[in-house]
């Protein structure tokens, strides 16, 4: 009670003022509609428990937040910005704040669901940036009472020297080096510039970094080849941006304007690409690998198959459907889990191992091959991916009602 | 057939009722005393699955068939066309059920705002500042208290003094109102239509916030349009213009606010200016159109533009807005016009004033333009790899070339899918067959691989299909369809073209709406569906449509296709009801 008797006469102290403002300011109808409030504590306990349904009308009358005149042609820029702003206010899934360029980009979208579209995408990026800001904060908070409360750590007696990230640099770039001398060459066809948008693009660019990080890591790399690139174009900019000029130069692999026909003969390629009919069965390894650097959010079905289709190339697709139980999800993957599997597969020649790689959202498991050599599926529960134990049970009967479902 | 009216009976008998009184079944050239065959052609559940890619779903749906068998109960009486409005639902609903997922329905009890956190009952009468307080307590969500009991409010369309209580527990509280808050309450005294209170909103958010949003601005539209103080809902709309673009919606309530207050040249301006812009206006605009032309003279032209734009955009009115132009063409002085509810023949004669309806066929210039388009953008499109390769079209366009055209092209994988009761080739075969006896020249589309001689590809029946019809096969890689359309269209408008397929793959790839519509309407006009098919027995096709289902005009009549209540129309399909109106001499 005490409390609540506290916050009422602050609110009542702010009131009055605004109150005594919006007598100077505010036309005679407003004022109409204000009690009196009395300075004995009792009646303004009474003005509080009364039920006075329009006092919030007057009090936000008392308060305009635009004193100064808006300029009175306001530029486009600062039309959508303020736009922005009340969408966010009204609970919109829109930025905070958002920056002229970002405003830029913004307007030249010409629906309205893209602007929306767009706006959800920043204000997702938004709060990525604040949630990372606050861990990081939070971790130095942690780290900074840490030292105070504990001593230096003590040498210790040991025959390794600290093994530094640049050591692990160095064993890979020469394995790196071996495998551009020596290594099986995959190819990367860079030809899909015309078919993304700017942000399949960047997606396109981020698989490919992060394409190059696994083969680095791989135990046989692959002599990657970024084919048809060309020079200046917006691959080659987006690429050179991420990686920066001078680590770009330093890479080890074969960035070439050339396409992969004129790089290598054309009975060696096998364009691999989910539509086609063949599927790869076995892991060949003197043939050259091409895989598509595209990323394909709005649906262009058949573009890689079409471009192996001009080149005359051999195409294949993954077993997947082999070997997998598929449930949902397109059966294009993206570049990096390419990579993954085609080098397990490259390494073991097993498909079971390599196919581990597969996102575990788009199926239910690998399809199970008994004594009898019947295959039969296993059910989709968390312990079979969990424990590769737990695959042993098998359910036929269960398997069977998935299919007809 | 004995012995197949016999395992169905239960089912034939409870339909023959549907079939004798549905004039739809009837065909001419079906002798009546063949009733049981024409029983059997109903209830033959499958022929009646239609999808763009045909067979694997309709063999999985017929197994299902087989398994549940079918009760009386939920077989629909299927109508005479794949275009005919409500098919795709009543088929879906039938494939729903066979499959036995009808048991679990939702009940529509349950609102679907409740969530775990405000299970508290909402105030019945308007709360003192304290009894808020007590009540945001007992919340378990005390930061979000405000917007989310003001939702409910505005869901369970509570008394706008709950909500102003609300309003003045939360001022006191805090000392100010979020806009978030401010809007849901607007959202409230709108759909309320308390016009005062959204008038001091109105002021309110104008003097403490720097613009409005879109939500704001359309809700302000919308509540003032109603109100004496309409013409401000002008001024927001011409604000709102700076930002976006308003929606249809926005144009409309302000073209409802200057019908309401008589100001028929500012609604009209306000039309004009909505399809400049591109957009479609709503049903409901058109209605309160109508409405004060029924009110008020001068605007007959106005109105029959708009049935022209109905009719060019092939759109269809609703039920409401049918009647409201039913009561206007009614109302009009001097002219005696008549509206009667009808139907229209196969043959295209409407049943109420005999009059013919305007031919599905396209005219020449259309036709042209359809071919043209469709090779362009259906066959070549941005990469004529997608689809086939540069020699399989030429070597098709020379094939073509050189044979008298055809008057009818089968798609023969869709063909062949037909029944999982025979192979592949028999059912081809069947249909070919048929179609020879006709005397019809025909091409087969098919793919290469339906040469190599499997259990469903039986080498025999090949060469019998090859020596009745002229066959081309594409690669296995290429998409026979578009081929399809331009064997059809190149042999001219007799011919037709036999596929379940309901080619809106291929429709999407035309360029602009105007097109699409021709292709649809060139489809409704040649396209050709197996109606039922048993192995061993006759093939029965689906009539094509004779007339052109759209708003069309003689000078003296009019007749206007409307979509009835219900509204079970796919895209693809066409209303089957009409407003006949006619104007008496």
């Amino acid at each position: 009670m005490v409390i609540q008797a506290c916050s009422c006469v602050m609110f009542l102290r702010s009131c009055s003022l605004a109150v005594r403002r919006s007598c100077t300011s505010a036309p005679l109808q407003t004022l109409l509609t204000i009690r009196p409030i009395s300075t004995t504590w009792t009646a303004r306990k009474d003005a509080a428990e009364k039920l006075d349904l329009d006092i919030w009308k007057s009090v936000m009358k008392s308060q305009p937040l635009h004193d100064e005149d808006p300029s009175p042609s306001p530029s486009a820029l600062d039309v959508n910005r303020e736009l922005v702003e009340m969408w966010h206010q009204a609970g919109k899934f829109v930025p905070k704040n958002i920056t002229d360029e970002q405003l830029e980009d913004l307007a030249a979208l010409t629906t309205k669901s893209a602007k929306r579209k767009y706006l959800k995408f920043l204000a997702i990026k938004e709060a990525h940036k604040i949630s990372k800001k606050e861990k990081r904060d939070k971790k130095k908070s942690e780290r900074d009472t840490d030292a105070e409360t504990e001593e230096r750590e003590k040498l210790k007696n040991t025959f390794l020297m600290k093994f530094w990230n640049s050591s692990m640099d160095r064993l890979q770039n020469w394995r790196a080096a071996q495998a551009m001398r020596f290594g099986q060459p995959l190819v990367y066809d860079m030809s899909y510039e015309q078919h993304m948008t700017q942000r399949e693009m960047e997606n396109t660019v981020s698989q490919l970094l992060e394409t190059e990080g696994w083969n680095r890591r791989a135990a046989d790399p692959f002599h990657l080849h970024f084919c048809s690139l060309q020079p200046g174009g917006a691959y080659h900019r987006k690429l050179l941006k991420r990686y920066g000029t001078e680590t770009w130069e330093r890479l080890l692999i074969t960035a070439t304007a050339r396409r992969p026909i004129d790089v290598f003969p054309p009975e060696d390629l096998v364009y691999l690409t989910a539509d086609s009919r063949n599927v790869l069965r076995t892991f060949d390894h003197r043939k050259v690998y091409v895989v598509g650097a595209m990323v394909d959010r709005s649906i262009h079905s058949g573009v890689s198959l079409a471009n192996a289709k001009r080149l005359k190339l051999a195409t294949a697709r993954l077993p997947l459907d082999e070997y997998l139980d598929w449930d949902s999800g397109a059966k294009n993957l993206t570049l990096d889990q390419m990579i993954r599997i085609l080098a397990t597969v490259k390494d073991t020649g097993s498909w079971k191992e390599a196919l581990e790689f597969v996102p575990k959202r788009k199926h239910c498991g690998f399809h199970q091959r008994q004594k009898t050599g019947a295959f039969v599926r296993t059910v989709k529960t968390q312990s079979v991916r969990d424990e590769p134990a737990a695959r042993g049970q098998k359910n036929k009967t269960d398997g069977h009602k998935r299919k007809e479902r | 057939m004995g012995s197949l009216v016999v395992s169905n009976s239960r089912t034939c008998m409870k339909h023959l009722c549907t079939w004798v009184v549905n004039p739809l079944y009837f065909r001419p050239g079906l002798p009546q005393y063949n009733i049981m065959l024409a029983v059997r052609f109903i209830i033959n559940p499958h022929t009646q699955f239609y999808s763009t890619k045909g067979g694997k779903q309709a063999e999985l749906h017929s197994r299902v068939t087989k398994e549940k068998g079918f009760t009386s109960r939920t077989r629909p009486a299927f109508p005479n066309s794949v275009f005919t409005a409500g098919t795709a639902k009543k088929t879906a609903e039938f494939m729903k059920k066979q499959a036995g997922m009808d048991t679990e329905e939702p009940s529509n009890n349950t609102p679907a705002r409740s969530r775990g956190s405000l299970k508290v009952a909402l105030p019945d009468h308007p709360l003192t500042t304290s009894e808020w307080t007590k009540f945001k307590e007992e919340s378990s969500k005390p930061e979000r208290f405000e917007v989310q009991m003001m939702e409910r409010l505005l869901a369970a369309n509570a008394d706008v003094n709950i909500a102003k209580s609300l309003l003045a527990y939360v001022v006191q509280d805090k000392g100010t109102l979020s806009y978030e808050l401010l809007l849901r309450y607007l959202t409230l005294c709108v759909t309320a239509g308390h016009h005062s209170e959204v008038f001091d909103t109105y002021d309110i958010v104008r003097t403490c916030f720097k613009t409005l949003d879109t939500g704001a601005s359309s809700l302000f539209i919308k509540g003032f349009s109603q109100t004496e103080r309409w013409r401000e809902a002008l001024a927001v709309l011409e604000g709102m213009k700076k930002g976006l673009l308003p929606s249809p919606r926005n144009y409309g309530d302000a073209i409802a606010g200057a019908v309401l207050h008589g100001d028929t040249e500012t609604s009209w301006k306000l039309y004009d200016e909505l399809l400049e812009q591109g957009l479609v206006p709503n049903q409901d605009t058109w209605q309160c159109l109508f409405q004060s032309g029924i009110t008020q003279r001068g605007q007959e032209d106005k109105l029959f533009s708009v049935l022209s734009y109905m009719r060019d955009n092939q759109i269809y009115p609703e039920e409401p807005l049918i009647k409201t132009i039913k009561a206007w063409f009614e109302s009009l002085p001097d002219q005696k016009w008549s509206g009667k509810f009808s139907f229209v023949a196969l043959s295209g004669e409407c049943k109420n004033c005999k009059a013919s309806l305007e031919s599905i066929q396209l005219t020449e210039e259309e036709y042209a333009q359809l071919k043209d388009e469709v090779m362009k953008k259906v066959i070549e499109g941005s990469d004529i790899f997608n689809k086939t390769t540069p020699e399989e079209l030429k070597s098709f366009k020379s094939f073509v070339k050189q044979r008298p055209p055809f008057d009818i092209v089968i798609d023969g994988l869709n063909v062949a899918n037909t029944t999982p009761k025979a192979t592949h080739s028999e059912t081809l075969l069947a249909v070919v067959s048929e179609l020879e006896q006709q005397g019809l020249n025909i091409l087969v589309l098919g793919r290469k691989h339906m040469l190599q001689p499997t259990r469903n590809w039986d080498r025999q029946n090949m060469d019998k299909i090859k020596q009745k019809a002229h066959c081309f096969f594409t690669e296995n890689i290429s998409e026979d369809d578009p081929f399809l359309l331009y064997a059809a269209l190149h042999s001219g408008v007799h011919c037709n073209f036999l596929s379940r397929d309901l080619m809106r793959d291929h429709k999407a790839c035309l360029p602009d709406s105007a097109i699409r519509r021709l292709f649809f309407k060139w489809q409704r006009g040649h396209q050709l569906v197996i109606s039922h098919y048993v192995p061993g027995k006759r093939v029965r096709f689906q009539r094509i449509s004779a007339y052109d289902t759209i708003v069309q005009t003689s000078g003296s009549s009019w007749h206007i296709p409307y979509d009835d209540n219900r509204r079970e129309r796919a895209t693809y399909e066409v209303p089957q009801k009409w407003l006949c109106l006619t104007q008496e001499q």
